[in-house]
Order: C-alpha cells, then structure tokens, then sequence
C-alpha cells in the first residue's frame, strides 16, 4: 500500500436497521475504486456487519458487500471488546488472538481502541458512518 | 501533530455513544495527539458534573470521570451554548475544564478536523 492514499472509516451502526452500513460498503468500494487504501472500523453495533451467511430477502446484502470488500484488498478491523459483548468471539480466542468462528465473515480481524486511534492516525481522510 | 475532531450528540446512560465517544478520545489524546471533544445537542448532558449511577444499573463509568480523564491528559472539551440554552443547562453545571462556544464551533471543527467522528 506504499504510495496509496488511506481512507479511515468508522462506522457505528448495525445492518438492516438503517443504511448506514450499505452507505459505508459503497463508499468504500468505491474509494478502492479510486485508488485508496481502505481500512475499515466496525465499532458498538456496528460489529453485527461481520456476521457470516447474512441472507436478507429484500434488502442489500451488506455481508457480502464486506467480503467483497476484504476481497479487494480492504482491511476490516473489528472492536473486539464490543464483539465479545455481542457474543461473537467469546470463549474462541487463543493465545494469538486468533478467533476462529463461524459467525465470522473470513478475514475480519478484531482489535482494541489504541488499534483504531493507530488507524486514525495514519489515515489520510476520515468518514464516520451511523454516529448519529 | 494529528488533530481529531469527535463530536457526541447523545446522552450518556440511555445510549452508548457518548461512553464509546469518550473511550476513544481518552485513547487518542493518551497518546500524545491533539484532540477536541466537541458536545452539541443531547451530548451536552456528558458535560455535566454530579453525574451518578447509584443503583449501577449499567455499571459503565460516569461520562465525568471519561471527561475530566481527557481534559487532564490534554484533550479539550467544548458544549456547545444552544445546545445548553435550549436543556436549560447553564455553565456552572458543567465540569470544571468544560469550554463553551457559540458559532465558533464551527470554526472550530473545520480548522481542527483533520479528522472528524460524528457519534
């Protein structure tokens, strides 16, 4: 990613709900679309977006909208400490942090708040999704 | 230095923004980068001091403590004046450190959002 402008995403928001979270997975793809580096922060409700085998009959498929978003590259961190509460990692980490599961969307990974200011820091634009 | 602009428009206790806001301010300016908490509408009631949870009924830590935490680790934190008029809210029920602005915070948050979160 040397080279590439990064653009820092947070959303707040769970899919279904509001759209918060489609808004966000078009936003992003099409910054990768632009040539930015995606890194992606799924923070409070926000982290339901990291469930696998979503199957909404009529509305976007937010799910697989992150997989194709992991697929081309983005990186999507979860907060870990908001996904133990929603009971998605519980009892699954090692010693590594590695947390299997097959409530997980393949390649999210978890991360605390000092892994996201590390983010925040680095990202040359901001957007937040779904605070408000 | 990285600056971040955080603005909180929910009350703490019946939400979770203003707690989960807080936590990543306080996790932000910990580090040594500058950072601005910016309370408007509902978020202005996380400024207020006396805050309580005596029967502990979501057991998380007081805004308070989360405000007074950034400001003494170098963080600001600014109300905005309408949106304390407008709760009947004045200043001397804000946290001792707490800043109130009126239309410059506007200015504000453009001249120092280089990074913006809206919760």
């Amino acid at each position: 990613m040397v080279g590439k402008k990064t653009l820092g995403i947070m959303i707040m928001s769970a899919p279904f709900g509001s759209q918060y979270a489609d808004h966000m997975c078009r936003v992003a793809d099409r910054a990768i679309d632009m040539g930015y580096a995606v890194e992606v922060f799924l923070y409070g409700d926000a982290v339901h977006t990291q469930m696998n085998e979503q199957a909404p009959k009529l509305f976007f498929n937010v799910g697989e909208a992150l997989k194709k978003l992991i697929d081309r590259g983005a990186i999507v961190n979860s907060c870990e400490i908001c996904s133990v509460a929603r009971g998605y990692i519980k009892g699954e980490k090692d010693g590594k942090k590695d947390y299997s599961s097959t409530k997980l969307i393949e390649g999210v990974r978890f991360t605390t708040i000092y892994g996201f200011v590390d983010m925040l820091a680095r990202a040359d634009k901001v957007i937040s999704f779904g605070g408000s | 230095m990285p600056r971040l602009v955080l603005e909180i428009a929910h009350a703490p206790f019946g939400h979770e923004n203003a707690y989960a806001g807080l936590f990543i301010a306080m996790g932000w300016v910990s580090v040594g980068n500058e950072g601005v908490v910016v309370l408007r509408g509902d978020g202005v009631y996380a400024g207020k001091k006396g805050q309580q949870d005596p029967f502990k009924e979501i057991n998380l830590p007081p805004t308070e403590k989360q405000v007074r935490d950034v400001l003494e680790t170098g963080g600001r934190v600014v109300a905005d004046r309408r949106s304390l008029q407008s709760r009947g809210i004045g200043e001397d029920m804000l946290i001792e450190g707490v800043e109130v602005l009126g239309e410059e915070i506007r200015r504000l948050i453009i001249e120092q959002g280089e990074r913006v979160l809206a919760l």
